[in-house]
């Protein structure tokens, strides 16, 4: 049942999630989230731990449970275990840090159906042992986080001239507010670039 | 044969019995939490209209109870007052109506006249950050202060930015159409209601 010697090492996962597998700009993964919390820095950190937290448990769950689930129900049970990180991450907000919670609206429940969570579950989680699959979860949210952050720091201060709130002295005096930076378009433009930026830069760290 | 396809029945029935509990204990921990927490912000936004809204959600609570009349059938306008010995020094107004993704609600402070406002509060909103959700900042909200609501079909009015101002009047945020225009009417349907259940009985003494 279990084939041994198959797991890429620690090295390899950390590598694989951050960038030469990155699920926003190599996978085109986790797309929606993008999109809808990345114009405030703030809302995105939120989005982003929350995110992590959910692909690294659910992963490891998965990897625990994978010698008794059977594989036709496997997806099910799957979607089951993510659904269960993603009430415990709203639940905690909502008692916790209501304010929070609002900000993010509906999106912290569509982790749900964040493609990133059950791609991960599907792909590496569900043929690897537990703690490679939890390592490939965290460093694959890590790779969508920095990205988002990224997406979110640029619409942020050309949308705002804000960061995480704070006024940036130049751009709050000079800097004539793009508004379509905060409305959805402006993230589609700025993750267009992001991937852009990124996938330029691959051919060289594959040199070196 | 058989005992191989009952296997994922039963075992998908108790993953999920498994996992449904947990949820379930967490859920029960958290409900008073959470239900308190959506108290505290409708509270703190009445007392925000009257500048009272100071410290931490314990004070917040305890100043609530101590200066706000809650409405009672005496008091069939569903306006919220604050005390002030036996006298009313304000008249807190709820309103409520949808917005550009979500329901806006907030409370629109008055003083005893009825007439003048004190404040706006949101407790409420899921407008866009950044445009529409531009209505809970203090520069926005800070303009109500002051502004007197006229007895048409129009109390109060949202302008585009840079227009003048009458004294029904403030200026609506660039880029959030849609909020602001819903916001006026949200806000001139509240104030039509209550100036029309109170005919004959507000109004100034």
């Amino acid at each position: 049942m279990s084939p041994q010697g198959g797991t890429p090492t620690t090295r390899k996962i950390v590598l694989d999630g951050l960038w030469h597998n990155n699920p926003i700009f190599r996978q085109i993964l986790g797309i929606c989230s993008t999109l809808a919390v990345t114009n405030l820095v703030l809302n995105t950190v939120v989005m982003c731990t929350s995110l992590t937290l959910v692909t690294a448990l659910s992963c490891l769950t998965v990897s625990l449970l994978r010698h008794w689930t059977p594989r036709n129900i496997r997806m099910m049970v799957q979607t089951l275990i993510i659904a269960f990180y993603v009430i415990i991450v709203d639940l905690i907000l909502k008692a916790y840090w209501p304010q929070m919670s609002r900000n993010l609206g509906p999106f912290v429940g569509l982790i749900i159906t964040n493609c990133i969570v059950m791609g991960r579950c599907e792909a590496f989680a569900g043929s690897n042992k537990p703690i490679p699959s939890l390592i490939d979860g965290f460093f694959n949210g890590l790779g969508y986080s920095f990205i988002l952050l990224g997406i979110a720091l640029s619409r942020e201060l050309l949308g705002m001239g804000t960061v995480l709130g704070f006024k940036i002295p130049w751009f709050t005096e000079h800097w004539d507010k793009w508004v379509i930076m905060v409305m959805p378009p402006g993230a589609f433009f700025t993750l267009a670039v992001m991937i852009w930026i990124c996938r330029s830069i691959k051919p060289k760290e594959q040199k070196a | 044969m058989k005992e191989k396809s009952l296997f994922p029945v039963g075992y998908m029935f108790v993953v999920t019995a498994v996992f449904s509990s947990v949820l379930i204990g967490l859920n029960a921990f958290t409900r008073d939490k959470v239900e308190a927490n959506q108290q505290i912000a409708f509270e703190r936004a009445v007392l925000e209209v009257f500048d009272l809204a100071h410290g931490g959600p314990q004070k917040i609570h305890q100043t609530f109870v101590e200066r706000i009349l809650t409405p009672t059938p005496d008091n069939p306008n569903q306006t919220y007052l604050l005390k002030e010995g036996d006298t009313t020094a304000g008249i807190a107004l709820p309103f409520e109506g949808q917005g550009f993704w979500a329901p806006i609600r907030g409370i629109l402070g008055f003083k005893p006249d009825g007439k003048t406002i004190t404040g706006i509060a949101f407790y409420e909103q899921s407008e866009t950050p950044g445009l529409g959700a531009e209505i809970i900042k203090s520069y926005f909200r800070d303009q109500f202060k002051g502004k007197i609501v006229t007895e048409t079909d129009q109390p109060l009015r949202l302008r585009s930015v840079g227009s003048n101002l009458d004294n029904n009047e403030v200026h609506a945020i660039t880029g959030a159409t849609q909020t602001c225009t819903r916001l006026e009417r949200i806000l001139n349907d509240a104030i039509t209601e209550w100036k029309s259940d109170s005919t004959g009985k507000g109004g100034t003494p």
